[in-house]
Order: structure tokens, then sequence, then C-alpha cells
């Protein structure tokens, strides 16, 4: 996990230096420190999450109270792909929500190198192993508790095994006796090419599998499975709350859950999600002559000549990465990729050049440009001749503030949610191409990044930015597009946020 | 003959969609055996149409039994037949449906099966976004009987002096009608004993309204008034004087027209929509809130279109009850003995807030809406 986070290659962005940043500030598994698991909390009191509808003086929403989310399943079924990818959507939505993963507790309490006792998941433990056992899961409810009660933490997601009936029914109890509604997430899977595609993906690329043949070692892992964990039961206690995800997402049962708005909402985004690892690009679309909102303009020359060039770099770009993923010993199987774009002429045209080479392109109306209302064309003086109080407020808020007529960043935000969950639900590699400030919130939901950064992130016209899922977040890095043979426009005269050219 | 019937249903649906350009259409039949679920996914998936499958199921006898006494016993079938032995009779002719009854388990079709009214929930092979969106508002509906009781707060300050928005506190007569309020709910049929919540927004004039009303209550940020931004404050006047192109925009498109530095209709919806859930997943809830609130979520239940909810009139010191039926939603209006003013604007029209006339006796009125 480490590796992929610090090999985000260039710098020459200022932008993703920050994501860089991000990444490494996470607490890292490996510390051989037991009390600094999690000693960052990543919430601002008072900041609206990009996609909050409202806020209250609890921090807490929908009347939903206090909620434990406890994951089930044996290692490999996705449980901690699930728990980050939920917590990334509530935090979204603005539901103060944190995971607790117990394989970081349990890494924290051994020397570094080390694992846990050979005897540790077993029922029938030595006695120091369930002492040890019962040390680290202290430390994780310690935390747990803390969130709730002095960061006013809505929902904590638990991440661990929890192989047995018994031990998910105390669980239960000692949740529900503190005011938390305990709710079990298990995802299992008889589908053996599913566990072993996901093993091949996150599991053994750790060091202790360096120059094993992928398919030893795919074996190896799931062995060692049997051997570390060899009782589990799958989840049948119908007097508890539990959502079952079968063969990642294909089919799902959901068991009681009636107790609120979120268990509801939080089905509702796991009948969306799969673990399939994929990537997703993003690109911003040729610039036409004499465009704008209300035009609907078709591409330049020069807008012609980047489609050739995005069309080139990106094609190239993947026909190496499968080269390389083959050489390294990965399946030759190619993910197909799809492209999305808006249903304004500019970002479709763009994608014309893919169309041709045989590559699905579907128009997607909600991806249109934020719209800039009566600001459109104007520069700061403009506006600020035009509109002085306007533009103060904007530059107080600009994520929340709306020019006359125009859409905010948070109306776009709230507009995309189909969107988003189309792009959980997609299964294969994704290209959208899209107008900057589209660009700039959907980055923000993949990467996580906070309300205030999104109205001044930045996506030229020189570079793909591709999304990589690692195990605890997702990793960013930019593919250059080669110079054509027009001069770039800078599409940010005087350093001020193009919002206004609708772009 | 029954498969005489589902040819021609299946012949107007596919009609449907090719003329009229729908998006989706939903059989309503029983479909209980996989020879005819079959027949429907190859009729329909010819035709590119994707089939989704609704089964709604129960194996709880003492559900099955309550759910036929509360709702069955009461048809003119049985009128005047011992409610027990109607019951029974009622069981055993299900019995006769059940013989021939197969539950769905074709793994390779998309469906849905609620089981025991929701108690489990089997979700299979969610095709795209689309459908999950079918199935998160199935999981918050319920069949219980019940109804939904929506009030205006009573008449504010600034009803009094025309202003829009704020904060303000209730008249004199806005405090009368919150006096009269639990009077009122019993004859709109709220018993005492009954379980019933009342939702109010975060403002003082709904809280102060709901004062008296002896139920638990619930604050909702989501149920304050529509944000009217820079106008918050002003009067309809002061809005035509101040912002005249604003005021005919408005006018103009009001479910689009957003208030400078405030919502429009269209934001208030969006910022409804965990209300909305939250009240298919509730039984009786009583809801204390605000005029262009109670236009949404009216609209929601009476199924009003955008262009007509903005200008609906929603008096004050009137109480709305809403009862969902099988086929459409019954509605009935309390109007209590207490005069205010009028709130409404015709369109174009910047017309002070009327008093109106003082009804001698409470009013009633029921409609039925299909």
């Amino acid at each position: 996990m480490n590796s992929t986070t610090t090999t985000t290659t260039s710098s020459r962005n200022p932008y993703f230096q920050l994501v860089e940043e991000r990444a490494m500030a996470k607490p890292i598994a490996t510390v051989f420190d037991a009390s600094k698991v999690h000693e960052k909390w990543p919430f601002i009191k008072g900041e609206m999450a990009p996609a909050q509808l409202y806020s209250t003086t609890s921090g807490r929403l929908f009347h939903s109270g206090k909620i434990a989310i406890i994951t089930v399943g044996l290692p490999a079924r996705g449980k901690t792909h699930l728990s980050v990818a939920l917590t990334r959507y509530l935090r979204w939505l603005g539901v103060i929500t944190h995971t607790f993963h117990l394989g970081d507790y349990r890494r924290a309490h051994c020397a570094p190198g080390q694992d846990v006792p050979e005897d540790y998941f077993f029922v029938n433990a030595s006695p120091s192993s369930v002492l040890l056992r019962q040390k680290i899961l202290r430390q994780c409810r310690t935390d747990i508790y803390e969130f709730f009660d002095q960061h006013g933490g809505q929902v904590a997601i638990y991440d661990a095994v929890n192989p047995t009936a018994a031990g998910r029914r105390l669980l239960a109890k000692e949740f529900l006796k503190n005011d938390i509604h305990p709710i079990f997430i298990e995802s299992t899977c008889d589908d053996m090419k599913i566990i072993e595609e996901n093993v091949r993906n996150v599991k053994i690329s750790s060091p202790d599998y360096a120059g094993w043949k992928p398919e030893d070692a795919v074996q190896d892992y799931l062995r060692r499975i049997t051997v570390k964990i060899p009782h589990f039961e799958t989840m049948e206690e119908t007097e508890l709350d539990y959502i079952k995800m079968i063969n990642a997402g294909e089919r799902i049962i959901v068991n009681n859950c009636r107790f609120g708005y979120l268990p509801n909402r939080i089905v509702f985004y796991l009948m969306n999600l799969h673990i399939k690892s994929r990537r997703t690009y993003f690109a911003r679309s040729g610039i036409a002559d004499h465009d704008s909102y209300k035009a609907d303009a078709p591409l330049s020359e020069q807008g012609l000549d980047y489609a050739r060039r995005l069309a080139d770099t990106i094609t190239k770009f993947r026909v190496e990465e499968l080269r390389a993923h083959v050489a390294a010993g990965g399946s030759k199987e190619d993910r197909p990729l799809v492209v999305w774009t808006s249903t304004r002429i500019r970002t479709v045209q763009t994608a014309d050049q893919l169309a041709a080479k045989g590559i699905k392109v579907r128009q997607r109306q909600q991806l249109s440009q934020l719209n800039p209302g009566a600001v459109e064309g104007l520069s700061e003086e403009e506006i600020r001749e035009r509109y002085p109080e306007e533009l103060e407020k904007h530059n107080h808020d600009p994520y929340h503030h709306r020019y006359p007529r125009s859409e905010s960043y948070h109306d776009l935000a709230v507009r995309l949610e189909p969107i988003i969950l189309e792009l959980e639900r997609e299964h294969n590699d994704l290209l959208i191409i899209a107008h900057e400030s589209v660009l700039r919130v959907l980055y923000a939901y993949l990467m996580a990044c906070s309300t205030a950064d999104i109205p001044t992130m930045k996506f030229g016209r020189d570079e793909i930015v591709e999304i990589v899922p690692a195990s605890y977040n997702n990793v960013a890095r930019r593919i250059p597009i080669p110079p054509g043979i027009h001069q770039e426009v800078p599409n940010t005269p005087f350093g001020f946020p193009p919002v206004f050219t609708g772009i | 003959m029954r498969r005489v019937a589902a040819e021609a249903a299946v012949k107007d649906m596919l009609k449907w969609f090719s003329q009229e350009k729908g998006t989706v259409a939903i059989l309503d039949a029983t479909n209980s055996t996989q020879a005819r679920r079959r027949w429907i996914a190859q009729t329909i998936g010819q035709y590119g149409i994707e089939v989704m499958f609704v089964e709604s199921k129960c194996d709880d006898e003492d559900l099955i039994m309550s759910n036929i006494m509360e709702v069955k016993t009461t048809s003119p079938d049985y009128r005047g037949q011992d409610p027990e032995l109607a019951a029974k009779d009622f069981r055993d002719r299900i019995r006769n449906y059940e013989k021939i009854y197969e539950t769905i388990t074709e793994t390779d079709y998309t469906y849905v099966k609620l089981i025991n009214v929701g108690t489990q929930v089997v979700i299979n092979c969610i095709q795209d976004y689309l459908q999950s969106r079918i199935v998160y508002f199935l999981m918050n509906l319920h069949i219980k009987p019940r109804s939904i009781w929506l009030s205006r707060h009573g008449e504010s300050m600034f009803n009094l002096a025309g202003k829009i928005g704020g904060d303000a506190d209730l008249s004199p007569r806005g405090f009368r009608y919150s006096e009269a309020l639990p009077e009122i709910c019993r004859q709109a049929g709220i018993v005492p004993e009954q379980n019933v919540t009342v939702w109010t927004s975060t403002m003082k004039r709904t809280i102060q309204t709901a004062q008296h009303l002896p139920y638990n209550k619930l604050q909702w940020k989501a149920l304050d008034e529509l944000d009217s931004g820079t106008c918050d404050g002003l009067t309809y006047e002061e809005i035509e004087e101040q912002y005249p192109e604003d005021f005919r925009a408005r006018d103009d498109d009001k479910y689009n027209y957003r208030y400078r530095g405030g919502e429009s209709y269209r934001d208030l919806v969006i910022r409804l929509e965990p209300i909305i859930m939250e009240m298919e997943r509730q039984e009786n809830v009583m809801v204390v809130t605000h005029q262009a609130v109670i236009r949404c979520i009216y609209a929601y239940f009476m199924n009003v279109p955008q262009d007509r909810s903005p200008w609906m009139e929603i008096p004050l010191h009137t109480l709305i009850k809403l009862t969902p039926k099988a086929y459409g939603t019954k509605e009935e209006r309390f109007k209590a003995n207490i005069p205010a003013v009028s709130t409404f604007r015709p369109k174009y029209s910047s017309a002070k807030h009327q008093e109106t006339d003082s009804p001698d006796v409470n009013e009633l009125s029921v409609k039925m809406n299909v």
C-alpha cells in the first residue's frame, strides 16, 4: 500500500502533490505503536460536506441516531474495500463516518514483519492469544466510543472478520447497550473466480510474495486463510439487522434494517457497489471557437487536434499498462474502456476519435457543466463592477455561492448523484470527458477532497488524470498529453477561477 | 382467459413504450408461476426492454391473519358476517392460490423479493442505477393503513405584516390556533392513544404551533421554509419594487425560479427527499411546517404537476389529512374556526395579505385524487 501512494510521478501540478500528502498522512498500519492507530480525526467542525443537504447542531443527520456497521466475512471478500467506499460515500453526504480496521490494530500490536500467533483466530485459542485478542479489541472499541462521544460521530464502520454468530450477538448487545444501532454487512462469495481475482489484485502485492508466480501466490494465500480461520459461520441470525452481499453484490439479502432512513440509503449505495478493480480517467473536453453555455459550439481546429492527441495518449498508455501487467505475471485479459461525455457538442466531439476506434461512448445529460448564469464570460473586473456584493459573497464561500441565475458547486454535486452511483457501478475502465467544473466535483468524490478545495482545483488539457484504487484510498496519477501544434490558451487568466466562462 | 388478459395488457404496455416513449411500465398482475414469468421476460425482453420482477411474499401466519382482519373483513363480500369466520374463509381462499404459487428463485432474472412486509428483502441482479433507485423506494414503502396530517404553522407576526421568510413568533390568533389544534386533530381522527409522531421545522412558528400536541415531536432542519435569500423579510410589494426582474421571472417559472442567495421549489424538493422517504417509512405522521414545504409534500402524495404545485392554495389554520389508498390518496380538510390572513398570492400580483372570512363552524371538505 505504501508503495502505491508514493508512485505518483510528477509534482508539476501542485494539486497532486497535495493528494500525495493526503495519502501519506493516513495512519499507516505498519507503525509499531499501538497507541497511534487513529491519532488524527479528519473532521473539521462546522464544515459542510460536498453533497450535504442541511446541517444540524448535533452534527447527526436524518434522525437516524448512532450506527455501528460491522463487517462480516473471510479475508479477500472485499470487506475493506466496502468499508472504505461506504465511508467515502457517507462522508460525501455529510454523515460523520469513520472506519476502524481491526487489522490495523492487530498489526500495531505486532513487531514489524511479524503476524499474530497462529492460533489467534481459533475458537479454542491459547490463553495468551485470547488475552491479546481482548486487548486489541478493547483498544479498537475505545476508539469507536471516543469517535461517537467526542467527535460527533454518526456511523462507525468496524472492519473485522467477526466469524461466529455468538461473537456477533455479543457485539450487537454491547453496542445496543450504548445506544448505538448495530448493522452487520457480510460479504460472502461462492464464486471462486471472484475471490481469486480479489486476492490477485489486493492481497499478493505484499513483500511476502515477492518473486512468487501469481497463481501459486493466490493458492498459498487462500490456503493460509483456511488454516488461520478454520471456523466461519455465515449470518443466519434473523433477530439482528444485517445486509448480506453475495458474489460482489450480484445478490443482496437485507434482514430487518428498518429503523431509519440511513440504513436504506446504505443499501441503495451497496446495490451499486462492486469489488472489482478498475480505472477511472478524467479528461477535459477540447475547446471551441465561440463557445458559451447557451451556444453549444462545435470544436475548433485546435480542439480537434486536442481530441486526436487525447485519443492517442490514452490508447498508447493502456496498451503499455497491459503489456507491463502481463510482464508482471498478470492476466492477459484486457478490461474494456468506455467513455462518458456530456451532451454538449464539444465533449461529444472530443470523444469522436475514440468512438472511431470502436470504443463505446455514452452521453450523459447530468455531466453538463456548471451553469454560469448571469456572469458568463465576464472578467473579474466586470463582475466587480456589476455585482460587487455578489463577488464578495462568492469569495467568502465559492462552493455554495450562486451568482444570479447560476448553479453553485453544491448544486452540481447534488445533480451528479446518479452519475456518482453509476460511476461505482461501472465494471469497465471509464474515461470521463467533461468540463472542468464537473471533473472537480467527481474528482473530489473519488479522492475524498474537502469542500473548500473543490472550486479551485486545476484540470489542464495537457494531462489525463487516472484514479487507481488502492487498499485504503484511491490514488491519482497524471498521464501527460504531448503538446500539440497550437499554442495552448491558458484558461485561467489573472489566476481567477474559470467558473465564469462556463467551461 | 387469464392468458388473454395478460397478452392484452402486455400489448398495451409495448405500445406505450413505443408510442408514448415511456420509461418505466408496471405490469400489475399475480405472475405467480415460473412459466408465466418466463413468458413475460421473453415477450418483453425481445424489444430491448429490461424486466424487473417485484415480489411481495408473506409466510408469517400471524401477519397474514392480522392483515386479513385489518383489510379484507371490511370488504363488501363479507358484510354482516362474523369477522373471525370471514377471516378464516378468506384464508382458505388464499390457500388455493398458494397451491400453484411459485416464489421467484430464477437467479438470472432481476428481481426484488419483499418478505413479510420488508422484514427481509432479497435483491437479485440489479442492472442499473434506476433499478437500484426503485428498490430503494420499495424498501421504504409499507402497506399498513395510515394517514398523514399536514398543517402550516399558525398565523405569524410576519404573516400579519405581509412579510415573507424570517423566524417570527406566532400572532395572537396563531397562538389561538396552536391551542385549538389538539381538538382539531381529534376531529381529524387522531385518537389520543394513537401512535402519532409530530414533525416540525426548526423555526419558532412551527414549534409554537405544535406545542400543545400531546404526541412525540421531532424537529427537522430539512422542513424549514423555502429560503428566500435576499428577499427574506420583505413584502411582495417591496420585492416587486426592489427586484422587478426577479419578481417577474419568479412568476414566469415559479418552480425553477431561485431567490437570489436562496432556493427554488426544485431545490426544496431535493432537500425534502429524506423527508419524503421517511414519510413513506413511517405510519401515522403529523407535519407542522411551512407553505412551500407543504405544497411540495402535498404535490408528491396527490400527484400535482410542477407548473401547478407552487400555485396551490394552502390556507392558514387548516389541517389537511391525507390517507393513501390502493388507487389514490384521499384528502380531507379541517378548517379551524380562527380567522387568519390569506398568504395566497395569484400570479403576477403583489396583493397584500388579505383578511379571510371567518367561518362560523369548523369546515370539512373531502376530495379523492386518483
